[in-house]
């Protein structure tokens, strides 16, 4: 079948029951989208298929053939990072950064319908992901200041 | 990979033991001397240590370090961590503690290099060495005139330095990194999904392997057939060695459909304790009781007191639930294992692999991958499991936990027990202390940290027991420091409650210690303690606390309703001494803070005759973003005093804070954890 990913397509020889995640990790070696549970939970696996933060641990590899599929890798506009990723780094949003994919990615679906969410939005757009290292504080703060209305960032990074 | 030793490109080594401290100690002995630091023909700076990243940033707190003393920008210093043939040994000692003495012996070895870069260039320039300084990255006399570049000055050079006794390290006042907020240096490869972890490693020839586990701890393999398994196209070979069996295949959901395939009769242990039953068997099963410390005279502190309160405690077994699943590869060369995986203690690892199948140290190869979190777990266990496949099957084989393994074999923090009887005179001092603990696990050093008590009381008792586990215990950030605090903080609000004094002033009645006492009258200072409104469903509570050589106190803020509690606000008091770099320091606490909170209010494994029942994060609560609360820490620390950790401390204080401020709240004690669903 035809996926399309990151504006290439490629090629894949795949049965009926296996996901997305596992094709873009092992067929295509794009392990920047995680595997944390594999059931729907921690938001690690989170890619973006026409637009839509989805999860790719329970999402058929067979019904995301010929749409646009984008990942981690597919982000960056050659080495000038995407704003949420450039927010995440200045911020330091991470520590063993095992989460930060799946987060940025549902980050950026936010930010395009709502460039300026409160707190509050963002804290429900984000809420089934985990981050066990517990760099929630900061996410909600690199989160905040790549939209619209960025606050200043108090005392941690700078 | 060549080794470094043999590289022919660097013009600078400095060689020493991976370890200082400033006076001999036992505890952390400095290690066999091996290359800390080396600047090749470039000018790029390599460090070398036994210790791994996960995720606490320090790769980045050392490249400051070395940057500092060096006078390098921070992007030419490489920092190489955690692989066995690469790097000094770092045995035994892990955790936040033994990181600092690390960290200045890279500064002293920098400052090695320093001084030898400078003679070079007054032999060069024929000037003292007094009339020179260095700055980025070349050496600069004080009358302006031009400086040498370091790479300049090493060109055709082959120097071996060791580090002397004593050197000159730089003051706080002249870092230009340390001390400052600052960008992780690995931060670019983690946004762009390129860091690769464990579970991403890929080898050439690479197959899968899927492990058939138990239907609990302890059951035995009585009958099995695997024709099925072995049917299943793509599948490599089922390899069985008694209990042990496993799937290879060519891909790593073929090998978890296979192990599936696979027929399998088991007997289960019967006699094991379940989460309903286990707090009291904690006890009954337990060794005796080792005296941490006895001082004073017990009987007479009970009889001097105008009040005795007696209580027991339990704190269930939690989760380490890190977010990458335990993975390791490994490939056999002939005789030779070569190991990637994402353990913190690479050197341990090697050395277990290496009795495990009769090798040499010296055959056995460990690279510590990124590490998806950690907390303490990650044991060698799955590359052992990998190992023996790889062998079996004569190919590089990777063995990937997925989460419900990682929830049911990977370890987990112990279960523990406490009985605390305390006696106090009338003005509120502690006249008594006797503390038992009963910590699940095969031996009680993890239980032992963190049961002291730092008030002030002379007569006192703290005993701890290992007791049998029914579930594999392990290590979790500050091991037992955070169960033992919740016992001992919770009792002295009881205390408190029960005198009717205030917690903060009844604590300080009790604690003259020098760096706690500060670190609470600043933590309540910022919370707004003595100013802070009763309003219905609001608690407040308050906890202190003592970790690998760091001070805490923590104030907290609680709404409980509807039989839901949230934690809205924290105040961290933390003193770490000289605080390295606050940015990490902060990230770390914060981490911790949260992580501590979950098992405060929701976390416990539930488990019945040694089969784990809630093996997935959708029957295991851990915190989500929604429960953040705000938290603001307060560095208390002197910058004259030497770094200590900051990725356990943060966690002892903050679940008893929390218990503290729920019965605030309701004005019902709580004395076993989680407290959500006793609501
Ligand atoms: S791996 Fe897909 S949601 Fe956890
Ligand atoms: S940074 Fe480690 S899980 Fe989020």
């Amino acid at each position: 079948m035809h996926l399309k990913v990151n504006d290439e397509s490629h090629e894949v020889t795949v049965d009926v029951e296996r996901t997305l995640l596992s094709v873009l990790r092992h067929e295509l070696g794009l392990t920047g989208t995680k595997y944390g549970c594999g059931e729907g939970n921690c938001g690690a696996c989170t890619v973006l298929i026409d637009g839509e933060a989805t999860r790719s641990c329970i999402t058929p590899v067979t019904s995301a053939g010929g749409r646009d599929i984008t990942t981690i890798e597919g982000l960056a506009d050659g080495d000038t990072l995407h704003p949420v990723q450039e927010a995440f780094v200045e911020h330091t949003a991470f520590q063993c950064a095992y989460c930060t994919p799946g987060f940025i990615m549902s980050s950026t679906v936010l930010l395009d319908r709502n460039p300026a969410p409160d707190d509050e939005q963002i804290r429900s757009a984000l809420s089934g992901h985990i981050c066990r290292c517990g760099a929630y504080v900061r996410i909600l703060k690199a989160v905040k200041s790549a939209s619209s209305e960025p606050v200043q960032s108090e005392g941690g990074a700078s | 990979m060549s080794r470094q030793n043999a590289d022919p490109d660097i013009a600078l080594k400095v060689v020493g033991a991976p370890r200082w401290t400033p006076e001999p100690d036992p505890r952390t002995p400095p290690g066999d001397p091996a290359t800390l630091l080396t600047i090749d023909s470039d000018g790029v700076v390599s460090a070398f240590s036994g210790k791994v990243e996960y995720g606490q940033g320090i790769r980045n707190g050392f490249a400051m370090e070395i940057a500092d003393e060096l006078d390098v920008g921070v992007d030419s210093v490489q920092i190489v961590l955690g692989d066995t043939d690469l790097v000094p040994q770092d045995r035994g000692t892990t955790g936040s503690a033994s990181t600092r003495t690390v960290g200045i012996q890279l500064r002293r070895a920098a400052a090695t290099a320093r001084r030898a870069l400078i003679d070079l260039a007054a032999t060069r320039l024929e000037v003292s060495a007094g009339s020179l300084k260095t700055r980025d990255g070349q050496v600069v006399p004080d009358d302006g005139s031009a400086g040498v570049r370091y790479a300049d000055l090493l060109s055709g050079n082959s120097l071996t330095l060791d580090i002397p006794d004593v050197v000159q390290v730089k003051a706080v006042e002249e870092f230009q990194l340390m001390g400052r907020p600052a960008r992780r240096i690995d931060a670019v490869s983690r946004v762009t999904g390129a860091a690769k972890y464990a579970q991403d490693v890929v080898v050439s020839g690479m197959l899968y392997g899927k492990i058939l586990r138990p239907p609990s701890y302890g059951a035995k393999l009585r009958q099995i057939d695997t024709t099925r398994a072995e049917r299943v196209s793509g599948v490599v070979s089922v390899v069985q060695d008694g209990d042990f069996v496993g799937v290879v295949a060519e891909r790593e959901d073929v090998a978890e459909y296979a192990v599936e395939a696979i027929r399998a009769r088991w007997e289960e242990s019967r006699d094991t304790a379940s989460d309903w039953n286990i707090p009291a068997l904690l006890k009954e099963r337990a060794e005796d009781l080792t005296a941490l410390r006895e001082g004073g005279d017990l009987g007479a502190g009970f009889g001097s007191a105008d009040r005795v309160f007696e209580n027991t405690y339990y704190v269930p077994y939690v989760s380490n639930a890190q977010m990458e699943p335990s993975a390791s590869v490994a490939r056999w060369d002939g005789d030779h294992l070569t190991i990637w995986s994402a353990n913190r203690g690479p050197f341990a690892e090697r050395d277990s692999l290496a009795e495990m199948f009769g090798l040499d140290t010296s055959q056995v190869r460990v690279t510590a991958a990124e590490i998806g979190g950690s907390f303490g777990t990650k044991t060698p266990t799955v590359s052992y499991e990998a190992a023996r496949l790889a062998k079996a099957v004569d190919a590089p084989v990777r063995v990937s936990y997925n989460r419900a393994e990682e929830f049911s074999w990977s370890t987990v923090r112990p279960a523990a027990t406490f009985e605390i009887k305390s006696g106090v005179d009338a003005d509120g001092n502690i006249m008594a202390w006797d503390y038992a603990a009963f910590h699940a696990g095969e031996n009680a050093f993890r239980g032992k940290r963190g049961a002291d008590i730092l008030y002030d009381v002379d007569n006192v008792r703290i005993g701890v027991a290992a007791s049998e586990s029914p579930l594999q215990s392990g290590s979790y950030r500050s091991l037992g420091g955070a169960t033992n605090h919740f016992a001992r903080e919770v009792h002295m609000d009881e205390i408190a409650v029960g005198l009717g004094l205030d917690p903060l002033e009844f604590r300080l009645r009790n604690l003259t210690h020098d760096r706690l006492r500060p670190c609470l009258i600043a933590a309540a200072e910022a919370f707004g303690w003595a100013t802070r409104q009763k309003r219905p469903g609001v608690g407040y509570g308050m906890a202190i606390g003592y970790d690998a050589g760091s001070f805490t106190a923590q104030c907290v803020e609680v709404l409980v309703e509807n039989g839901e509690a949230r934690v809205t606000r924290v105040v961290v008091g933390f003193d770490c001494g000289l605080v390295v770099n606050p940015d990490g320091a902060r990230n770390q606490i914060e981490g911790s803070i949260i992580m501590g909170m979950g098992t405060a209010l929701w976390e416990a494994v539930e488990f019945d005759g040694g089969r784990v029942l809630n093996a997935g994060f959708a029957r295991y609560r851990v915190p989500r973003i929604a429960d953040t609360p705000e938290i603001e820490v307060v560095f208390t620390g002197g910058d004259d005093v030497p770094s200590s950790g900051a990725g356990e401390p943060g966690i002892v204080a903050i679940a008893p804070a929390i218990a503290n401020a729920v019965r605030d709240a309701t004005g019902t004690a709580i004395q076993e954890l989680p407290i959500v669903p006793r609501l």
